[in-house]
C-alpha cells in the first residue's frame, strides 16, 4: 500500500484522454464526452470568460481536467512571473484539477515570450536554477508541479547532463512528477542521435503521473513535433513500454493541427488499448516536403473561434 | 571563449528567434550583443548544421504567431488579401515581440501598429489617403469583438439584471451598468455591414463616414450593432451602476438632442441594449 501511495505521487490514474480543444466545443456540448479525462491549455482559459469557460465548466462538472501550461517558462533567467502564476492559481481555484503541468524549458527572456518551447541548456547552474524555482511554484500553488520532457531542435554545446539524468534529478530534488511525453522522446532521440528507450528505461518511474501521445513529421533530416498526425508505430512501441515500467499511468493523446472530427480522436485514442495488448498500430511516421514545418503548433489557441 | 551562463544562452538565442533579418543578420546581431558565435553555442550532430538547427526555431516564430494572428483578424485578411495581411503582421511581430504569457495579448496592438505605420505620402490621391485609414479600422473592430467574446458577460446575471420591460425606463429608480464586455467604437467607416458583408463573400467597399458601434454577449453570442450618436453617448455615460435618467440627460447634452428625446427612445432601445448584452440592471 505504501508503495502504491508513492506512485505517481498518489495521483491517480485517469485511464484515457484527450485535450479539450475549441474545434470540438459543439460537439461536446451535444454528446457524451466518450473519453474518461480532458486536459486543458491554461492559458486559453486564464481570463477567457466566454463560451469556452462556459464548456469547461459543462466538461468539468462530468470528467476529472488536468491543467497544461505552455507559458510557465520554468527554465527561464527572468524572474518567475507571479502576476502569471496568480492567474494559473485562481484558473485551478476554479477547475479543481487533478493535477497542474508544464514543461521543461523557457519561452522567453528579457520581457519577451516566444511563445515557443525553446530547449535548456542542460548543466549543473540550470539544473540549481529549474530546483529552486519548482520548489517556489510548488510552495506557490500548494501541490506538486508536473513537468514534461518538450521536443527539442537543437542541443547547447554547454550541456552536460543528459536530459533523462536531468529529469531524473529535479524529481528527486524537488518531488515534482514527471509528464513523459514518449513522442517528444522519439522526435529528440532521432534529432540528438540518442536511444529512446533508454531515455524511457532511465527515467524515476515512481515520479511519472501521464503520459502524451502524440504524431510528428519526418522533414527529411530531422523530425518535427506536429501533433496534427496519427501516432507512429515507433511512439507506439514506447508507449507500451513505458507503461509496462511505470505500472500504468493516465494517457493523452495530443491533437494539436489539423484536428479531427471528435469521434475520429477517440478511434485514435483507443489504438492506445491495443498497443498495450501488443497489437501496436502500423501507421507510418508522416513524411512532409513542405518548407514550413512548425513545431508546438497554436491552432487550438487561436482566440476569435472562441 | 565567452562564459556561457544560462542568462547569457537565453539572451542570445532570444535574439536570434526574435531579431529582424535574415539567419545571418540575426546571428550578426546576436553575436555583437552578447559576444557569441553559433559554432561556440550550438552543437552539430547528425549531419545537421547548427545553421539548420537554429533555423528551425527563428522560422517556427514568426509562422507560429503568424497563424494566430490570422486567426484574430479574418476580415482584415480577406479584405488586404494574403500577402499583404502577412507582410504587416510580420513586420508587427517583429517590430512588436510578444510580453504576454497568453496569445491573446497578441493582436491587441496591432490596430496602432497599423495606424502608425500608414504611409504618410501627401502626394497621394485624397481617396488613397482615405482608403488608407480603413485597415487600422477594420483591426479596432475586430479586435473589439474578440475581446467581448472573452469579457465576462451577463450569462450568470439573476433573470432581473438581464431583462426590462418598456415602461420601467420611467422609473426614477432604475439604474443601469455597461456589462464588461461591452466595447463602444467611433469609427471612420461604417463597417458594420462591411463586417455581415465579409461573412457572407460579397464585400463591397465601406462608406467612410463616421458611425457608432456597440458590441456586446448574451447566452455567449456576440452581438456587434451600428448605433446612434446618442446611444453612444447613453453607453459611454453607464461605465458605473448609473440611474438611467442621469444617464440620459448626459446622453442629451453630449448629443445634441433633448432629454425628453432621448428618454422616449430608451423605451424601446433599453430593453433591446440589455438583451444584446451592452448594459445589466443593478440594484
Amino acid at each position: 500500500m505504501q508503495n502504491l501511495q508513492h506512485q505517481r505521487l498518489g495521483l491517480p490514474n485517469l485511464g484515457l484522454g484527450v485535450g479539450l480543444r475549441n474545434q470540438h466545443f459543439s460537439h461536446l456540448m451535444r454528446h457524451d464526452p466518450q473519453v474518461d479525462w480532458f486536459e486543458i491549455i491554461s492559458e486559453n482559459f486564464m481570463d477567457n470568460f466566454g463560451f469556452a469557460r462556459h464548456v469547461l465548466e459543462r466538461v468539468a462538472a462530468i470528467r476529472p481536467i488536468v491543467m497544461h501550461g505552455v507559458s510557465l517558462s520554468v527554465g527561464g533567467a527572468d524572474p518567475l512571473d507571479w502576476i502569471y502564476l496568480k492567474s494559473l492559481r485562481t484558473l485551478a481555484d476554479f477547475v479543481q484539477p487533478k493535477w497542474i503541468s508544464d514543461h521543461l524549458c523557457w519561452t522567453g527572456v528579457a520581457n519577451v515570450n516566444t511563445h515557443d518551447l525553446l530547449p535548456m541548456p542542460l548543466t549543473e547552474e540550470s539544473l540549481l536554477h529549474v530546483v529552486d524555482r519548482v520548489r517556489q511554484i510548488q510552495d506557490f500553488l500548494q501541490r506538486p508541479l508536473i513537468l514534461e520532457n518538450p521536443s527539442t531542435y537543437l542541443e547547447f554545446k554547454e550541456s552536460t547532463i543528459t536530459e533523462w539524468d536531468f529529469l531524473s534529478e529535479l524529481a528527486k530534488e524537488t518531488g515534482c512528477g514527471l509528464l513523459l511525453d514518449v513522442n517528444n522522446v522519439y522526435v529528440s532521440s532521432y534529432n540528438h542521435g540518442f536511444d529512446a528507450e533508454h531515455y524511457v528505461r532511465s527515467l524515476p518511474h515512481s515520479s511519472i503521473v501521464q503520459i502524451h501521445l502524440a504524431g510528428p513529421t519526418d522533414c527529411g533530416q530531422y523530425l518535427v513535433d506536429t501533433h496534427d498526425q496519427p501516432v507512429p508505430a515507433a511512439v507506439w512501441r514506447l508507449y507500451k513500454l513505458a507503461q509496462e515500467l511505470t505500472g500504468g499511468v493516465s494517457t493523452l493523446l495530443e491533437w494539436d493541427a489539423n484536428i479531427p472530427d471528435f469521434p475520429d480522436l477517440v478511434v485514435e485514442l483507443r489504438k492506445a488499448e491495443a498497443a498495450l495488448q501488443g497489437m501496436i498500430p502500423d501507421a507510418p511516421l508522416h513524411q512532409s516536403g513542405a518548407a514550413q514545418i512548425v513545431s508546438n503548433p497554436v491552432d487550438f489557441q487561436l482566440g476569435s473561434q472562441t | 571563449m565567452t562564459e556561457q551562463s544560462l542568462g547569457l544562452l537565453q539572451l542570445w538565442m532570444k535574439t536570434v528567434v526574435t531579431e529582424r533579418g535574415s539567419l545571418g543578420e540575426k546571428l550578426e546581431s546576436a553575436a555583437k550583443r552578447h559576444g557569441l558565435l553559433i559554432e561556440e553555442v550550438v552543437a552539430e550532430k547528425r549531419g545537421l548544421s547548427a545553421h539548420e538547427r537554429i533555423s528551425i526555431y527563428t522560422s517556427g516564430y514568426v509562422a507560429r504567431l503568424l497563424e494566430c494572428m490570422r486567426a484574430d483578424f479574418p476580415v482584415l485578411r480577406r479584405f488586404a488579401g494574403d500577402s499583404v495581411f502577412d507582410a504587416f503582421a510580420k513586420a508587427y511581430i517583429v517590430t512588436e515581440p510578444p510580453h504576454s504569457p497568453s496569445l491573446f495579448d497578441l493582436g491587441a496592438d496591432f490596430p496602432k501598429f497599423l495606424e502608425e505605420t500608414k504611409p504618410k505620402n501627401s502626394q497621394a490621391q485624397a481617396e488613397i489617403i482615405a482608403l488608407l485609414d480603413l485597415p487600422p479600422e477594420i483591426a479596432r473592430l475586430e479586435r473589439a469583438r474578440t475581446e467581448a467574446m472573452r469579457a465576462r458577460g451577463t450569462e450568470n446575471d439573476p433573470p432581473a439584471a438581464t431583462s426590462l420591460s418598456p415602461f420601467e425606463i420611467f422609473s426614477e429608480d432604475l439604474k443601469v451598468q455597461a456589462t464588461p464586455c461591452l466595447r463602444l467604437l467611433e469609427l471612420k467607416f461604417s463597417l458594420v455591414d462591411f463586417f455581415q458583408e465579409t461573412d457572407q463573400n460579397q464585400p463591397s467597399q465601406p462608406d467612410r463616414r463616421l458611425s457608432f458601434v456597440a458590441i456586446g454577449r448574451a447566452d455567449y453570442c456576440v452581438h456587434v450593432k451600428k448605433i446612434e450618436r446618442w446611444q453612444f453617448a447613453f453607453l459611454k455615460a453607464c461605465e458605473y451602476p448609473v440611474s438611467a435618467h442621469v444617464a440620459a440627460r448626459r446622453a442629451a447634452e453630449q448629443s445634441g438632442n433633448e432629454p425628453s428625446f432621448v428618454l422616449a427612445q430608451l423605451v424601446v432601445w433599453l430593453p433591446v441594449a440589455i438583451q444584446f448584452g451592452f448594459l445589466r440592471q443593478v440594484s
